[in-house]
């Protein structure tokens, strides 16, 4: 009982580790493919490696900052570091960015759910149950959603292994030529602009006083984003193979595609086998962003118990949902414009955090 | 123990609520007519299509008492498309109609060779029910006649003849395997020429070649009492509309040289004895490597040397030549082979360059190998191109085994 005492309100690594590789892992079965494919076509593979490049570089210095920085979470290190006013505003554009990013996820998953699998219910229905069950998630806490993230991931990521397997075998290899796509300069360019779908990895720092102690959190952090760039080049190379260089770009959910594709021996509707656990991880991604909205918010506000928010950001996250006309083209659109406009931000603000603290000069402590 | 608590309360509510969110979508088994295959053929109105459904009947299970409705059902009508034809067909049918079960999507030529064809293809992409591996064949007739004269006697089951039917012929290769999303690919890549099954249940007696697999669907005379139908050989698309046939030993060939279609079995076929002119060689084929394909696409004159592989079993050869004891008369024996296989392949990329002015072997993926951008690869054209490159075939065979009794009598002492 002692040590259970010890780590109340901490989680682990598996916890941990199963957070990023929920949430992070999550984007190669939404619309995120597709915004990759748009542009870079078959070489979207490609395009992920390169951001996984970019992106060392701010998470080597944000890990810097959160090994000096022990006791603090990113939070408090903003908060520390560029003091009451200038804190704030760069915590409120981090709470708009995650509170939009939730958004627009409200209102995705709902419309996929509906176009690919049940085509008569209002999608209204399907975004009120979606975000019931995760606000419910999201109230009861970062262990919760740990611990919920730990069991089911095994089960999850089997199914997806499955897929890509399956993929694999059924796909051909030849369709990812030209390797380059639609040119290296474009590559870059567009790797670039889309990095800031790795944002999640900035974000998890809000958390990191929730983990147990900072080794566990570094550890974590890197078992992660390995084994999520690993599986999101292996996916997007899995979806060429299926579809080819021309036909990936016409469709609106590659991995809902391929696993209706698919086929296991005399089995027909394979994809019931899939959807389940979809639905399940999508559900512990949602929570998870959520909850990191709820947390921003309490901490601009300086709201203690910032749980009791979560309901509240889910409802005007469904009803602002409801806006757009044809869900699948328009939020595509705004999304990536949102992507352009934040990665600059995004990747700029770990190297901003470590210059002040230089020129402070807490680094040589 | 509250976290457990906790974590217990989320997993059941996770479980229960995909349950629940279905409703409106959920239909009981009794309350759907499930579609088994789906024609579309031309209709006298210009922007309508003729649907046939062909509907199975679920209540036909072993187990359960025999009642004394039929087995299937087969309507057909005029339709805008496919989408909203699933609302038309309840002013006659009673259940929901579903597409659940479809397994083969059956177009007729004459629509298939229209300019708007391809636009009702799409249809099918958009509607959610339909998937992208159903396998399209095309008929000589309406689609209707040969949905009506499909008969299989064995598997009064019709939801499995189509997959079971489909799958040893396209074993034995002579259909292609094409499913819709093989069609769309190529379609929308526009480089390759797509192939689709061929299949018609009219039996026309007009030009009959009697020569093994050289013929298309509708020209084998099977006698006795058997379903009419006939799959054999492939329908030639080209940028989505039907241009052309090829028989089905054409299309052996046309599979042979393709590495995303292969996936045949051991083929038996026969070339001739060169000892005799009278007999033919009966041999298996296995094609267990992949063909060697190199192209030099950045010279002035584009050639492509193709090398193929072939092992070979020689099962029975009725000159009773001693082929098996003798290295010399293997040798011619190999030799006539390889000339006989590379006349047909090379007739084969003659036919598809001179007439169809595609390939649907899939080299332009192939192609896409020497060249790094996407934009140099659609500069260099594949279907303008093809017609001018040089095609070098090469053709290796090897021998295995000679037949299970490899040593025979000399036939003249039997004889005696």
């Amino acid at each position: 009982m002692k040590s259970m005492e010890k780590t109340q309100g901490k989680i682990g690594i598996k916890e941990f580790v199963a957070i990023i590789l929920l949430t992070v892992g999550t984007k190669l079965s939404d619309n995120t493919p597709n915004i990759l494919y748009e542009d870079i076509a078959n070489a979207a593979w490609l395009s992920i490696f390169l951001i996984c490049l970019i992106w060392l570089i701010p998470l080597v210095l944000l890990i810097k900052l959160n090994t000096l920085y022990k006791d603090k979470n990113l939070i408090e290190i903003i908060q520390h570091l560029f003091g009451k006013y200038l804190g704030f505003a760069i915590l409120f554009i981090c709470w708009f960015m995650q509170t939009y990013v939730m958004f627009y996820n409200s209102v995705i998953y709902p419309d996929i759910i509906k176009t690919m699998y049940f085509n008569n219910t209002p999608l209204l229905v399907i975004a009120l149950v979606l975000m019931a069950v995760t606000s419910f998630g999201a109230m009861k806490g970062l262990e919760s959603i740990g611990s919920t993230a730990w069991i089911t991931l095994i089960v999850i990521k089997i199914s997806l292994i499955m897929v890509l397997v399956i993929t694999f075998l059924q796909g051909e290899m030849d369709f990812i030529y030209p390797l380059l796509g639609e040119g290296g300069w474009k590559l870059i360019k567009e790797s670039y602009n889309n990095s800031s779908i790795f944002t999640e990895f900035l974000y998890i720092f809000f958390i990191a006083s929730s983990i147990k102690n900072t080794k566990v959190f570094t550890k974590g952090l890197w078992i992660g984003y390995i084994f999520v760039s690993i599986e999101f080049i292996l996916a997007l190379v899995g979806y060429v193979m299926i579809f080819d260089y021309y036909g990936i770009r016409l469709l609106d959910y590659p991995y809902h595609e391929t696993i209706r594709y698919i086929q296991l021996g005399f089995l027909t509707n394979v994809e019931l086998f899939f959807f389940p656990f979809w639905i399940v991880a999508s559900f512990i991604r949602l929570s998870f962003y959520l909850y990191l909205s709820a947390l921003l918010f309490g901490a601009l506000f300086k709201i203690k118990q910032f749980q009791y928010i979560v309901p509240t950001l889910a409802t005007i996250s469904v009803f602002l949902g409801l806006i757009p006309q044809s869900i699948t083209f328009s939020i595509d659109y705004l999304r990536e414009i949102f992507l352009q406009i934040i990665t600059p931000f995004v990747l700029s603000l770990p190297l901003i955090l470590w210059i002040t603290a230089k020129l402070k000069g807490e680094l040589k402590k | 123990m509250m976290t457990l608590k906790y974590l217990a309360q989320v997993l059941c509510l996770l479980f229960i609520i995909p349950l629940l969110s279905a409703c409106w979508d959920q239909t009981s088994i009794d309350q759907r007519a499930y579609v088994v295959a789906l024609g579309i053929g031309k209709s006298e109105n210009e922007n309508q299509i003729q649907v046939t459904f062909l509907i199975t009947n679920p209540e036909l299970s072993k187990k359960e008492a025999t009642t004394n409705e039929p087995s299937q059902e087969i309507i057909s009508f005029a339709a805008n498309d496919v989408i909203v034809a699933r609302n038309i067909a309840n002013s006659v049918i009673a259940k929901e109609i579903s597409y659940n079960l479809l397994s083969a999507i059956v177009v007729s030529e004459e629509f298939a060779k229209e300019d708007r064809f391809l636009r009702y293809m799409y249809d099918l992409a958009k509607e959610p029910q339909i998937k992208r591996n159903i396998p399209i064949i095309v008929t000589k007739e309406k689609a209707r006649g040969f949905l009506e004269n499909n008969r299989p006697l064995l598997e009064s089951r019709i939801h499995k003849y189509f997959d079971l039917i489909l799958n040893s012929a396209n074993e034995a290769g002579l259909i292609p395997k094409s499913d819709l999303n093989s069609y769309f690919r190529i379609t929308e890549a526009d480089a390759d020429l797509f192939l689709a099954t061929y299949g018609t249940s009219e039996i026309s007696q007009d030009g009959k070649d009697s020569v093994e697999d050289n013929f298309i669907a509708g020209k084998m005379d099977i006698q006795g009492e058997t379903n009419q139908v006939q799959l054999m050989g492939s329908a030639v698309f080209k940028e989505g509309i039907m241009i052309g046939t090829l028989t089905g030993e054409e299309t052996r060939i046309a599979i042979l040289l393709n590495d995303i279609l292969n996936n045949m079995g051991p083929i038996y076929t026969t070339y001739q004895d060169p000892f005799n002119e009278k007999y033919k060689v009966t041999a298996r084929i296995q094609t267990e490597k992949k063909i060697d394909v190199k192209m030099d696409l950045k010279s002035d004159q584009p050639s492509i040397n193709v090398s193929i592989p072939i092992y070979m079993d020689i099962m029975t050869q009725h000159s009773m030549v001693d082929y098996a004891n003798d290295s010399q008369k293997r040798e011619t024996l190999q030799r006539s082979i390889e000339e006989e296989i590379t006349n047909k392949i090379n007739n084969l990329i003659k036919k598809t360059q001179e007439e169809y002015k595609g390939e649907p072997f899939g080299w332009s993926v192939l192609a896409r190998k020497q060249f790094t951008t996407i934009t140099e690869y659609e500069n260099f054209d594949w279907m303008k191109s093809y017609p001018d490159i040089k095609i070098n075939i090469s053709v290796n065979v090897s021998f295995g085994n000679f037949g299970e009794q490899s040593i025979l009598p000399d036939f003249e002492e039997v004889r005696d």
